[in-house]
């Protein structure tokens, strides 16, 4: 154990602790307090216990926590099938599909859900098609309803399942499986025994993704008009600001969100820890080269994958270009109207977007970098609490964030008197929170690779130790942290959870106008933000592809 | 089981990592094959694994041709260079996973780890996980888990390049122990010299993909039959030369070098006016030596000296950049020489032997 030697060190240490404690810690802290207390500010279980014996909110929790694992099976056959697929086999176009695992870096899920009610809703082009040209009476209920929730959740969470277990699967070392080719272990025999096993702690960490995010997220269902569900309940009860029971149960269910995805992670770090076994290297594979038949199945599930996964873009594309679109499968009249509207006429969107994003971003640098750095290469007190705290970060919905913040920082600050929620500098630091663990793992990974030898060879050659910072560690190590901060830039301005909570009248970021605007009927405003929207995580995921050259898998994880 | 390879090459892309190789290893045997890095032995070992499928040529097993049969019949024994155990079983689970597969009752799955254990020295170990034994116990598990199935030839892939010096030295000998005790025929890879000498009965010594000599370790060591095997194996000093006679009735060549001519042993493949190289190992050379009818000479220079415990090493330079290697036994009963010392080098014809340029 050794303290940080010289006083800026500890300074800059105690900053980043003061950060955390103040905006990760104590937020926390006070929405269990809340759900602890009654309104005269006295310890008791009655909150919890009126959950408990309200049938509506048991439904609700047993609804949630079974849509939550449906959401797991179902992403997790198509994510390692579609992993399976990609790493371990020939065939044609396989490169690009592998640009299916990206999609939903660049279809943030509101704009998603919207897609898909615009094709596949009562009124949506598919059962216009069925009713006018194939004769059918009543439309058919695709989107309304929990089979909705799961289809929207399942196309948007598989690439996630697929990207962990990729990279699980890619540091199975090869001679593992040809052992068991040796001994007689065959096909799915071999894939069940030997590689399965091997990539469980990718695969549980993707599932545990899959599981939070879906637990967690309210604006699918409403969109959908599916209520009954955990974290929709926590957003209605939080909006209302009229019946303070209520509004106190939204803050029960808010710290039951992240109760269960502190056990949730927990669990899963156990379990990881005792099954950690793939090397840190990447290890060569020979794919294997499918058969006609084979090939032809894979290419037509990928490709049915793919158009799936297109359905949102397409319905958001039309929707955001068609004036007056109803009862006829794409738009009669076209018109850029709908954009000028929400980008010339009301600019604040976007304007807001770069730069409540931009200022969260640099935070997180700020913030990040050091804390890799201590992770990385010190021996501080705490580094493994600090550690926890960013996987933490990871796990916790933004919903709870959201709500943590009304009721942590609703308090008037001195000199100023204004509570901090009541100034828009509280966006930049939620998104800051809620993406730092983008940033210290993008660095973190990128220091582990400068391996301390090289520096202590500088040392050794005379270079001083800020010297060696900027001679050896920063010409190394700056392509992560800039991969980690465009990406943690890249879902800033896709965040609709926490920020919702949070935006007063002005504050609106692209995510939030698409959400108002789609609530209050103006379909097509909110479609023609979406499109923008997608443009602009599209060109941020490109460059991040090309200053990155590789997949950024390795973050989620 | 007797191994025959007949022509055999394996092409990756436009490189040929194994070039039409002919072997035949004889039952029981344990064969060696020795080369550096990139020479191709690794890959003749999964050709006959069964992990590859040669591309021309055909590898049969006591006469009958295996190229198509999947590796798991071939009733092959593997040990990966680095132990390849699953980590996420049981040492017994690892060692009984082969036997499970083949739908084995219980019990005798028990017996048969049971006795394999007994032979590795893991009994007690079974309920440990990979990650839970050294290097030399999960080398055992790697050896246990080849040998359950009772194969009728066992593939040792390096199995010794994780390990630390000296229980490389103890496991090797155990190796060769359980090796002469199952009489199992056992193909060995390695680039250590030393351990493909010591426990090898034939050794084939592989560069570029091909193989170019095969023999028995002391033939190998004192008759290489080309340059590559002289330089490769040991140390040798090697002088190019052209052969000025070849006199049979005294059995000895004498070659003309650049620091003299000198005699050598007689070798039947020669004429005069030939090129050869002559080969002299730096044990079989004395220093301050005296002339004799059966000994070569030469004078020259001490340029470095070490102390090695047991040996002294002389490099001494008979001409301006030619440097003889000279190793002096007993060093209990001899000072180092200095560096500067003239010095008369005589090594008998014996042991100096004269091999093609190719």
């Amino acid at each position: 154990m050794k303290l940080p030697r010289t006083i800026p060190s500890a300074l800059g240490f105690g900053v980043i602790w003061a950060f955390l404690i103040l905006f990760v810690v104590y937020p926390l802290f006070r929405i269990f307090y809340d759900a602890f207390t009654d309104e005269a500010g006295r310890l008791t279980l009655v909150n919890f216990f009126e959950f408990f014996t309200d049938s509506f909110y048991l439904r609700s929790l047993w609804q949630s926590m079974v849509l939550g694992v449906a959401a797991v099976v179902t992403t997790s056959v198509i994510g390692i099938a579609v992993a399976f697929l990609l790493i371990r086999c020939e065939f044609p176009y396989r490169n690009l599909f592998s640009y299916l695992t990206m999609l939903p870096l660049i279809l943030p899920p509101l704009v998603g859900v919207l897609g898909f009610v615009f094709i596949l809703g009562r009124a949506g082009s598919v059962n216009v098609i069925l009713m006018d040209w194939f004769g059918m009476e009543k439309p058919i209920n695709f989107m309304y309803g929990m089979q909705g929730v799961l289809l929207v959740e399942t196309v948007h969470l598989f690439p996630m399942m697929t990207l962990s277990v990729l990279d699980a699967l890619s540091k199975v070392d090869p001679s593992l499986e040809e052992a068991a080719q040796g001994v007689g272990a065959k096909g799915w025999r071999r894939f069940r025994d030997i590689t399965l096993p091997l990539t469980t702690p990718g695969y549980v960490s993707g599932a545990l993704l899959v599981f939070i995010w879906t637990f967690a997220d309210f604006v699918t269902p409403l969109v959908l008009g599916v209520q009954d569900l955990l974290a929709p309940q926590a957003y209605l009860n939080i909006v209302q600001f009229v019946d303070r029971r209520i509004f106190r149960m939204g803050i029960v269910i808010s710290a039951l969100l992240v109760l269960l995805a502190i056990v949730f992670v927990l669990a899963a770090r156990q379990y990881v820890a005792l099954k950690d076994y793939s090397s840190l290297t990447y290890s060569k594979i020979e794919r294997r080269r499918l058969g006609p038949v084979e090939r032809w199945l894979a290419v037509g599930f990928l490709t049915l994958l793919l158009v799936i996964s297109f359905i949102p873009q397409v319905g958001v594309m039309f929707a955001a270009v068609g004036r007056g679109w109803a009862l006829t499968p794409i738009p009669v009249v076209y018109t850029l109207e709908f954009f000028r509207q929400v980008s010339i006429e009301t600019p604040k969107f976007i304007i807001n977007s770069f730069v409540f994003s931009g200022l969260a971003v640099v935070v997180c640098l700020v913030v990040g970098v050091p804390m890799a750095w201590i992770l990385g290469r010190t021996r501080a007190p705490g580094r493994n609490t600090m550690d926890a705290l960013t996987t933490l970060i990871l796990a916790i919905p933004g919903t709870a964030i959201g709500i943590a913040y009304i009721r942590a920082f609703n308090y008037p600050l001195p000199l100023i008197d204004i509570p901090l929620t009541g100034m828009w500098i509280i966006l930049p630091l939620v998104l800051a929170v809620r993406r730092l663990p983008y940033t210290v793992r993008g660095s973190h990974s990128s220091l582990l690779l400068v391996h301390k030898s090289m520096e202590e060879a500088a040392e050794n050659v005379g270079a001083s130790k800020p010297r060696v910072f900027w001679d050896i560690t920063v010409p190394l190590v700056w392509k992560g942290i800039l991969v980690g901060a465009l990406f943690s830039f890249l879902t800033s301005i896709q965040e609709a959870s926490a920020t919702i909570f949070l935006t007063l009248g002005g504050w609106e970021m692209m995510p939030v106008g698409i959400f108002t605007f789609y609530i209050a009927g103006s379909q097509s405003q909110a479609a023609a933000l979406g499109v923008i929207l997608i443009a602009m995580c599209a060109f941020s995921l490109y460059v991040v592809n090309r200053i990155a050259g590789t997949r950024v898998g390795g973050l989620f994880g | 089981m007797r191994i025959e390879i007949r022509n055999v090459t394996k092409r990756f892309g436009s490189m040929a990592a194994v070039n039409e190789v002919n072997l035949s290893i004889q039952e029981g045997e344990l064969f060696t094959l020795l080369g550096p890095s990139g020479c191709g032995k690794t890959t003749l070992l999964r050709l006959i694994a069964g992990f590859y499928t040669p591309d021309e040529g055909e590898i049969r097993f006591d006469g009958q041709r295996v190229n198509d049969v999947p590796p798991h019949e071939r009733g092959i024994g593997m040990v990966f260079q680095n132990f390849a155990l699953w980590p996420h079983m049981t040492v017994f689970e690892n060692v009984a996973y082969g036997l499970k597969l083949r739908g084995i009752a219980r019990a005798e799955i028990a017996a048969r780890v049971g006795a394999v254990f007994d032979k590795v020295k893991l009994s007690g170990f079974g309920d440990r996980y990979p990650g839970q034994l050294s290097g030399g116990q999960q080398q055992r598990v790697a050896l246990a888990r080849a040998l359950v199935l009772n194969p009728k030839i066992l593939l040792l892939d390096e199995p010794l390049s994780n390990l630390d010096a000296k229980i490389r030295v103890q496991v090797r000998q155990e190796i060769r122990k359980l090796q002469k005790e199952l009489g199992i025929t056992t193909m060995y890879v390695t680039h250590d010299q030393e351990e493909a000498l010591t426990l090898s009965d034939r050794i084939a010594v592989f560069n570029q993909g091909k193989v170019f000599q095969v023999g028995l370790p002391k033939d190998l060591y004192e008759r290489p039959a080309n340059r590559f095997v002289a330089d490769f194996i040991g140390i040798n000093n090697l002088i190019d030369g052209v052969v000025e006679a070849v006199e049979t009735r005294e059995r000895r060549l004498q070659v003309k070098t650049a620091l003299g001519v000198w005699s050598a042993l007689f070798d039947e493949r020669f004429k005069v006016g030939d090129r050869c190289v002559l080969c002299i190992r730096p044990e079989n050379a004395a220093i301050d030596g005296e002339a004799a009818a059966d000994r070569n000479l030469v004078k020259g220079r001490i340029t470095f000296a070490a102390y090695l415990g047991n040996t002294l090493r002389y490099d001494v330079e008979l001409a301006p950049g030619f440097v003889f290697k000279v190793d002096v036994r007993d060093p209990w009963h001899h000072e180092l020489l200095p560096t500067g010392s003239a010095v008369t080098l005589t090594f008998a014809r014996a042991s100096t032997v004269a091999i093609p340029v190719q």
